[in-house]
């Protein structure tokens, strides 16, 4: 086996572990194929489990014959073996790198990893477009599941079954594969139940330089509109960067070729500036100078605020023309594969209650996010702390759970699932057991037989035990539309990613279970007066009248 | 009276009112000697706005014809009644922050009210504000006035350590420290001559006092005002010995003063203050920390506000403008320095003494803060307002001066500064770090920072002890701190996750873990709405509970 000879020192004896806010331990170092475990042999609370698929880089420190390797995760936290022995040291080290960086897919640990749970309901089958369209279909006949798809040769990171216009056919729709950047034809997105209007997603059309056009797209999205009825283009870019991008075969939707479309742009910045952003926030967050000046510069220079406040901009903005004007939308950018779905997904949050529940927000991370083809293998491969030069690396999906973050804490009683939930999607986002995040789209997936190969992450999410531990006790359900304040004084850093392992977490956790706590015996509480209350009915109609004269 | 002369227009109909968070709606204005009634009688909901006219920071007038901008001013009726430009809007800014807009018809009612909100808001005669004229249904002037007296502190105390303090009442008359109460602890050994002698050389006759005996090793924290040593570098035996009890002579005590070396420096040779020198108060160790106060805070303030308000919605404007009001570089330096007092008692088990220059403004705040990190019983309801009449009312924190204008006046700044909003702020930061272990709520903090600028009640009224006695405010007003104790109150102000702890609490002062206190902040602005919903839906459910239980 391949990993074996990647492990030049397989353990090492007295190696002493630093984490944050807990206690100094000293064991045993043990490297295997997929994990760093350090072990203090005496009760086993103690012990590090590390997959290496979460170490974003490692420094080496010698003093003397102490090797000290500071372990970067992805999920920000920072961890220290003080290793005794220069060899040793510079073996983990070394097999560290080595096994964090590994490039094939199928060496990956879900592919290893057996689940210790009881797989309820495989999450694999929990979310498929079949069972959401029936969902649609209750609403509306207006719109049809298309299979043009089926083997993925239309679109390589669309899934088989898409919805579009009933009555747009198959042949229609790859013509218009053909006009759009990577085949990705506009497809419906959302269907607002209050008023019928529509969201849609979708690559920028590739009109170029010579101004191309495409019968069949404008057929396809003309059938979207209610007859005299106009509808939104929103570009997450600038007029500008669509301009230019001309230059490179793309382009945006003319008013001349889609005179029923009103297009509006906005700055919803790309992969490379977002990495680059989030690199520099959390230098920000670890910086030690204890100076306050020095904190609030650092954090405006990093621009991540900016950036969540355009996207939740821009999501309440697809929100506002549905919504409030009536009016369908079809959302892109370049690709349409990140800031288009950043989009989307957060205006189905602001949109449909359905979205803020445990299920319904799994529901729409799938739908949006792995089924319409974001590049999680790409655009996660690396994080904050990474060394290299990033290729396709991008937080986009990261922005996305901090913006979802910042509408949950404006409206903390209409979410049903706490912080947690995002946190964990998060981490596994970047790192983890389970193959939901695996590949970089459903065509990869298939590729890889993940489905048959790994657990989902959703299998192990939907058992009663964690949808407890997930669950926001404030929880109201609100059928209402949530219009997010997006001034920059109601954004805030996300602490509970930012921050996490600069503060003792204990704190928030003890308030969190005393919550729970209160609530469940509120509940407790009701039932028991209603149960009296059903026995004092019972005995006023019971007591015969017994009343002596 | 004095009152009417200042209305001359007392009535007006057809006033439209623009609130945040409220439609605009159509009513009559009221104003009165000390109030701003706003009624609106065409809904059936009958809404009255009750405004202290204390609370009014400041009044801005705008004649320019607003029709047009207010969908209700439209109607064609409106127009008929108040023709063209002849209109005029008042923006009202409060000393809570809260900015709202009236449209009165007519140039010249506007500019009578105008008038007279601006003469009436800024009477500076104690006697006729409305803490003397408030009379609640449920109170009488006979009730107890105050939470507690120092011969209630020592008695707690005596019984820990048999001896060591006495109760002085040198001060009886107020003569010695106008600053301070009637009766002071202090330690035993010390006769009242001697502290009259100490009182002399201290500014303003504020002599070290004891504020804090810590249960668990006997440590004591002392407040005083900067010695006057002036450049000729004077002495008092008298004070010398007054500290050399409080460490028993044997042990180390620390001096924390809350100005830079420099600063003291500074004022030993220009201003004759100065500060403890090493020779003359051998078991003594200075530690300088600059703490910001007076003028620099209260810019401080304004430009967080104007911050806050800021409608550009730009992010790096919003957090460039955040940093430079250095607010929470303020808020830093006081916990951080609170911090240190309290490690220097409840870590390294030494007695420390707390002054800066007057003694009345950076001293009490940091002495206060030690107390909520250090004593939990500090941190429940009673302990905290206890533990503010302490520090602040009777400690001689001048609120008259500080809390006469806030953030929104353009009047120039004479001795206002927002430092007891400053400890409200901290307060909050070591609620948000501790969620569990403060007894009280954030809409306790918000209750109080309101009330320190306008109030009903009696209790912020003045300047120091002396003054309140002279006007007789506790014969004559209320208490806040007793409604505030009021049982339906109660719930209203206690936090429903509080267990009490034994711990010190330790805040984090780096500067990721200090938040904007938003609460208060932008209570007025969108976001904070929901967040006073999840709270109230908190606040239900313990009333829920409370109720289930007593069944």
């Amino acid at each position: 086996m391949e990993f074996a000879e990647l492990i030049k020192t397989p353990r090492v004896d007295g190696v002493v572990l630093h984490r944050p806010f807990m206690p100094t331990v000293e064991g045993t170092l043990c490297l295997t194929g997929h994990h760093l475990i350090l072990s203090s042999r005496q009760d086993n609370t103690e012990e590090l489990w590390l997959l290496h698929s979460n170490i974003d880089s490692i420094e080496k420190r010698f003093l003397g014959s102490l090797g000290t390797i500071i372990v970067k995760c992805k999920d920000l936290r920072m961890i220290q073996l003080d290793i005794p022995g220069m060899e040793e040291c510079l073996n983990i080290g070394s097999s560290i790198e080595a096994l964090s960086t590994l490039d094939s897919v199928s060496l990956m640990y879900p592919y290893f990893y057996r689940p210790m749970f009881e797989v309820i309901e495989d999450g694999w089958k929990s979310f498929l477009p079949e069972d959401a369209f029936k969902d649609l279909e209750a609403m509306t006949d207006e719109w049809r599941l298309s299979e043009v798809n089926r083997d993925f040769r239309v679109c390589t990171t669309y899934p088989p079954l898409v919805a579009v216009p009933r009555d747009v056919d198959d042949d229609t729709l790859r013509k218009a594969a053909g006009f759009r950047h990577g085949g990705r034809f506009p497809v419906l997105s959302y269907y607002h139940k209050k008023n019928g209007m529509v969201m849609m997603r979708s690559g920028q059309p590739l009109t170029g330089t010579n101004g191309r056009r495409c019968k069949e797209d404008e057929r396809l999205i003309n059938a979207t509109l209610r007859p005299g009825k106009r509808g939104y283009v929103i570009d997450t870019r600038t007029i500008s960067v669509a301009q230019q991008a001309k230059a490179r075969g793309g382009g945006f939707e003319t008013e001349a070729n889609y005179p029923q479309w009103r297009r509006i742009h906005k700055a919803i910045e790309r992969s490379n500036v977002l990495q680059d952003s989030l690199v520099k926030l959390v230098e920000a967050c670890n910086d030690q100078s204890h100076s306050m000046d020095r904190w609030l510069s650092k954090l405006e220079a990093s621009n991540w605020q900016t950036h969540v406040k355009e996207i939740l901009t821009t999501a309440c903005l697809a929100a506002q023309c549905i919504d409030r004007e009536g009016a369908s939308v079809l959302v892109h950018g370049t690709e349409g594969t990140d800031s288009t779905l950043q989009v989307t997904s957060l205006a189905q949050i602001i949109l449909d209650p359905a979205c803020r529940t445990i299920q319904g927000f799994q529901g729409l991370v799938e739908r949006e996010w792995l089924q319409a083809g974001h590049p999680f293998g790409q655009r996660c491969s690396m994080s904050a702390y990474s060394n290299s030069k990033p290729r396709h690396e991008a937080p986009g999906f990261l922005l996305f759970l901090d913006c979802v973050w910042q509408v949950l804490r404006q409206f903390p009683c209409s979410f049903q699932f706490t912080e947690q939930l995002l946190v964990l999607l998060f981490e596994h986002a970047y790192a983890s057991q389970f193959g939901t995040f695996l590949g970089n789209s459903a065509a990869e997936r298939v590729r890889l037989s993940l489905p048959e190969k790994t657990v989902s992450l959703w299998s192990w999410v939907n058992r009663p035990q964690e949808i407890d531990h997930l669950s926001n006790p404030l929880y109201e359900p609100n059928s209402l539309v949530i219009w997010p304040s997006v001034a920059p004084q109601s954004l805030l850093l996300w602490e509970g990613v930012f921050l996490r392992w600069n503060r003792s977490p204990r704190c928030q956790e003890e308030a969190r279970e005393e919550t729970v706590h209160i609530i469940e015996h509120n509940k407790e509480l009701q039932n028991k007066v209603n149960s009296l209350r059903r026995q004092l009915a019972q005995l006023e109609t019971q007591e015969p009248p017994l009343q002596t004269p | 009276m004095e009152f009417s002369e200042h209305i001359r227009t007392a009535n007006v109909e057809n006033v439209v009112l623009r609130q945040p968070f409220h439609p605009s709606t159509k009513g009559t204005l009221c104003i009165t000697g000390h109030h701003l009634i706003f009624s609106d009688r065409e809904s059936q909901s009958c809404r009255q706005v009750l405004l202290l006219l204390r609370n009014i920071d400041a009044i801005e007038k705008s004649v320019e014809n607003l029709l047009g901008n207010s969908g209700l001013l439209c109607s064609a009726r409106w127009k008929e009644r108040a023709p063209g430009p002849s209109s005029g809007t008042l923006t009202i800014k409060c000393k809570d922050l809260c900015v709202f807009q009236l449209d009165i018809p007519g140039m010249e009612q506007c500019l009578n009210i105008a008038h007279s909100i601006e003469a009436l808001s800024s009477m500076d005669e104690v006697a006729d504000m409305y803490p003397f004229f408030h009379r609640p249904h449920d109170a009488s002037l006979q009730d107890q006035w105050g939470l507690s007296s120092p011969q209630h502190q020592y008695h707690q105390m005596e019984a820990l350590q048999r001896g060591r303090w006495r109760l002085s009442s040198v001060n009886g008359d107020h003569t010695v420290c106008p600053s301070y109460p009637p009766t002071v602890l202090v330690p035993r050994a010390i006769s009242d001559k001697a502290l009259l002698k100490a009182a002399r050389f201290r500014q303003a006759g504020r002599f070290p006092v004891l504020c804090y005996h810590h249960r668990k090793n006997g440590k004591v924290i002392m407040r005083s005002s900067q010695p006057l040593t002036g450049a000729n570098r004077k002495r008092c035996q008298e004070d010398e010995l007054l500290l050399q009890a409080v460490i028993d002579g044997s042990d180390k005590g620390y001096i924390i003063d809350t100005r830079s070396s420099q600063q003291a420096q500074q004022a030993r040779m220009t201003a004759g203050g100065g500060f403890e020198s090493k020779s003359s108060y051998p078991g003594w160790t200075r530690l300088h920390r600059q703490m910001e106060k007076g003028k620099a805070l209260q810019e401080s303030l304004i430009k967080v506000v104007e911050a806050c308000g800021d409608q550009t919605n730009n992010m790096d404007r919003w957090l460039s403008k955040l940093e430079n009001s250095k607010w929470l570089y303020h808020v830093q330096t006081a916990l951080s320095t609170a911090g240190l007092l309290a490690e220097c008692v409840e870590r390294d088990g030494h007695s420390v003494l707390v002054h800066g220059s007057e003694g009345t403004d950076c001293t009490l705040l940091i002495s206060t803060l030690a107390q909520l990190i250090m004593d939990p019983a500090c941190r429940t309801l009673e302990g905290f307002l206890t533990l503010l009449e302490r520090e602040w009312v009777q400690g001689g924190h001048p609120f008259q001066q500080r809390c006469a204008r806030s953030a929104h006046s353009h009047a120039r700044l004479q001795q206002e500064a927002p430092v007891f909003l400053l400890l409200l702020d901290c307060a909050w930061q070591l609620w948000y770090q501790f969620p569990l272990a403060l007894g009280f709520s954030e809409n306790l903090l918000l209750r109080l920072a309101t009330e320190a600028y306008a109030s009903d009640y009696g209790t912020f009224l003045c300047n120091s002890d002396r003054e309140r006695c002279a006007i007789g405010v506790k014969e004559k007003t209320h208490c806040l701190f007793q409604a505030l104790l009021k049982p339906e109150e109660r719930g209203l102000y206690s936090n429903p996750l509080y267990e009490s702890t034994e711990l010190a609490i330790w805040p984090s002062v780096h500067p990721q873990s200090l938040q904007l206190w938003r609460g208060f902040f932008l209570r007025w602005s969108q976001q904070g709405r929901h967040l006073e919903e999840a709270h109230d839906e908190m606040r239900n459910m313990i009333c829920q509970w409370g109720r289930l239980a007593v069944r």
